[in-house]
C-alpha cells in the first residue's frame, strides 16, 4: 500500500503542493478529482519520482520512497501513466510495449505481460508494427496504458485517461481499470469524466489549490452538495 | 573522360561513407542529449594516434588487433569524458553553450597535448591492404575498398544496435521522448555517456581508416569537425537519416568539385550548398522543427 505524509512539491519557487497525505491500501482503487491546475497530476508525479523538489513522506508497503528517481521506483513497482501519454512517436507498438518493460524487475515477465496486455488490448495486437505516431488518440490513450502494464507495477498512477478521448471509449478505459484492479492492481487515478471510475473507488480525494480538501467514500461524496454538483457531474 | 567520371563516383562514395560513418555520431548526440562536441575532430585524431601507438608496438602490428583495442579504449574515454565534463553542466543554466566551450577547452587541450607527445610532424599508419584491381584505365586501390566497406559495416552494426538493443532502444528512447523515457524508467544520464561514448568510438574508428590513406597531424581533426558539423545541419540536426543522405552528397559534391575546379573549391562549394539549402529548408534535409 502507499501512504504519503504532509508532501510538498515545488516547481522552482512555486509551491503546488501543501502538506498532502493519502493512502492507497493494497488492491484498492483511489479517485482523486478537483479543478485542473491544481496539482492533481503532480501529486501522481510526486509518488512516481517525477517530481525534483519534494519533501514529507511516502511508503510504499512500509519502505521510504520520497526522492527516489523514477527509475528506482519503476523499478519497485510503481508506474505512471501520463495524461499527454508521452509515447515514442516514431517506434512501433512493439517497441513502445517493449521499451515499457525497461526496468530490470519487469524483464523476466516481459513474455508473459505482453500475452496479458493483448489480452486487454487485441486492438494493439492487431497494430503491433504500426508507428505510435500515427494511432489515433484513443488507440494512443491505450498504448500509453498497455505500456505501463508491461512494466509489471503493483501500483498504476493513471493521469486523466478521458483526455481526448470518445465517450465510447471512455467505458472502454473503466473496463480496463476495473479488470486490473480484479487482479490485484493498486490504483491511484486522476480522473473527473469518467463516472463509472468513481463508482470503482474505494476512495475519492478532492484536491483544491494543492491541499486535500475531502476525503472519504463515494457515497459520503453524494452527500455533499457542492462536490455533487462540481465534482460527479450529478 | 568516361573512367574520370566513374572515379569521380567511387571517390565520392568513398569519402561519403566515411563522412556518414562520423557525422551519424555527431548528429547523434545531439539528437540525444541536445549537446554540441566541439571536440569530436580531436576525438578522430585520437583513433589515428591510439592506432599509430599500438603500430609502434610489433606484437600488436596488425589492423584486427588495432581496431579490437581502440574501440574499447575510445568507449571507456568517451563515456568518462562525458561523466567528468558535460554530465556535470547539465543542471546549470544555459548548459548547451557551457558544453559547446567545454567540449572545445577539450579539444584545445587535447590537439595541443598530441603535439607535445608525438610532435607536429605527420604520421602516417601503413596500408591496411597493399594493391589494387586494374581494369584498362580504371585503377581501384584496396585500400579504398576497404575503407568502404568497414565504414559501411561500421554504420549497419550502428543500426543494428539502435533497433535491436535494449540500450540502443533507450537511446532511441530518450531522442525521441525524454519524458517518456523517465517514465518507463530509463535512466537518462547513462544514455547520454553511452551516446557519447559510442560516438566517439565512431569517429576514432574513421580516424583510423582514414590515417592510413592520409595522415595523422596534431590538428588535423578540424576538418573533420566542420565538415561533421555541415553534414549535420546539412540533414537536419539530430536527424541519422537525413545525416546519411547527406554525406554521402557530401562525399559526391566534394569529388565532382574537387576534380572540375579543383580541390581548393570544395569547401567554398560545399558552404554555398549548406547555405543555399538552410535559406531555403532551415531544418535541414530531414529535421524537424523546433
Amino acid at each position: 500500500m502507499i501512504k504519503i505524509h504532509d508532501l510538498n512539491a515545488y516547481y522552482d519557487d512555486f509551491h503546488v503542493l501543501k502538506n498532502v497525505s493519502l493512502e492507497v491500501g493494497k488492491g484498492e482503487v483511489a479517485v482523486m478529482l478537483g479543478p485542473n491546475g491544481h496539482g492533481k497530476s503532480t501529486v501522481l508525479k510526486s509518488i512516481c519520482g517525477l517530481v525534483e523538489k519534494v519533501t514529507g513522506n511516502i511508503t510504499w508497503s512500509g519502505e521510504e520512497i520520497i526522492g527516489l528517481g523514477a527509475e528506482k521506483l519503476v523499478n519497485k513497482g510503481i508506474t505512471y501513466i501520463a495524461e499527454n501519454r508521452e509515447l515514442f512517436p516514431e517506434m512501433t507498438v512493439m517497441e513502445n510495449l517493449k521499451l515499457g518493460a525497461y526496468s530490470q524487475s519487469a524483464r523476466p515477465h516481459e513474455k508473459e505481460n505482453l500475452e496479458k496486455v493483448f489480452s486487454l488490448f487485441p486492438r494493439l495486437a492487431d497494430r503491433r508494427k504500426q508507428l505510435a505516431s500515427t494511432m489515433s488518440g484513443g488507440e494512443a490513450r491505450m498504448l500509453a496504458i498497455a505500456r505501463g502494464l508491461m512494466s509489471n507495477a503493483d501500483f498504476l498512477a493513471i493521469d486523466e485517461p478521458s483526455l481526448g478521448l470518445q465517450p465510447n471509449l471512455r467505458d472502454e478505459v473503466a473496463r480496463i481499470i476495473k479488470e486490473i484492479n480484479t487482479q490485484g492492481m493498486t490504483v491511484l487515478v486522476v480522473e473527473q469524466n469518467i463516472p463509472q471510475i468513481t463508482e470503482l473507488a474505494d476512495k475519492l480525494y478532492v484536491l483544491e489549490e494543492g491541499k486535500i480538501s475531502f476525503e472519504g467514500s463515494r457515497e459520503e461524496a453524494l452527500g455533499d452538495d457542492h462536490l455533487k454538483e462540481i465534482f460527479l457531474g450529478m | 573522360m568516361f573512367i574520370e567520371i566513374i572515379d569521380v563516383i567511387i571517390s565520392g562514395l568513398i569519402n561519403g561513407s566515411v563522412y556518414a560513418l562520423m557525422a551519424v555520431g555527431l548528429t547523434l548526440i545531439y539528437g540525444v542529449s541536445k549537446a554540441f562536441n566541439f571536440a569530436y575532430g580531436s576525438f578522430y585524431s585520437m583513433g589515428g594516434y591510439i592506432a599509430f601507438l599500438l603500430f609502434g608496438i610489433s606484437f600488436f602490428n596488425n589492423y584486427l588487433i588495432v581496431f579490437c583495442l581502440a574501440a574499447p579504449v575510445l568507449l571507456i574515454f568517451g563515456f568518462f569524458i562525458e561523466k567528468l565534463l558535460v554530465a556535470p553542466l547539465r543542471k546549470r543554466d544555459d548548459w548547451e553553450v557551457k558544453v559547446m566551450m567545454i567540449t572545445l577547452g577539450l579539444a584545445l587541450f587535447l590537439d595541443n597535448s598530441y603535439q607535445v607527445v608525438f610532435g607536429a610532424r605527420m604520421k602516417s599508419l601503413p596500408s591496411i591492404l597493399e594493391g589494387s584491381f586494374e581494369m584498362g584505365e580504371f585503377i581501384l586501390s584496396y585500400q579504398d575498398v576497404v575503407i568502404f566497406i568497414f565504414s559501411l559495416g561500421g554504420i549497419l552494426i550502428f543500426r543494428w544496435f539502435l533497433n535491436n538493443t535494449r540500450t540502443g532502444m533507450s537511446v532511441r528512447a530518450v531522442a525521441q521522448n525524454p519524458a517518456g523515457a523517465q517514465i518507463v524508467g530509463i535512466p537518462k544520464e547513462f544514455v547520454f555517456a553511452a551516446t557519447f561514448a559510442i560516438s566517439t568510438v565512431m569517429v576514432g574508428m574513421g580516424g583510423i581508416l582514414l590515417a592510413q590513406k592520409y595522415f595523422i597531424t596534431p590538428a588535423g581533426g578540424w576538418d573533420i569537425l566542420v565538415k561533421a558539423w555541415v553534414i549535420t545541419a546539412f540533414g537536419g540536426m539530430g536527424s541519422i537519416k537525413g545525416g546519411l543522405y547527406a554525406a554521402f552528397i557530401v562525399g559526391m559534391l566534394e569529388a565532382f568539385v574537387g576534380w572540375y575546379f579543383g580541390m581548393t573549391w570544395t569547401l567554398i562549394a560545399l558552404f554555398a550548398v549548406l547555405l543555399t539549402t538552410l535559406a531555403v529548408r532551415p531544418q535541414g534535409l530531414m529535421g524537424k522543427w523546433g
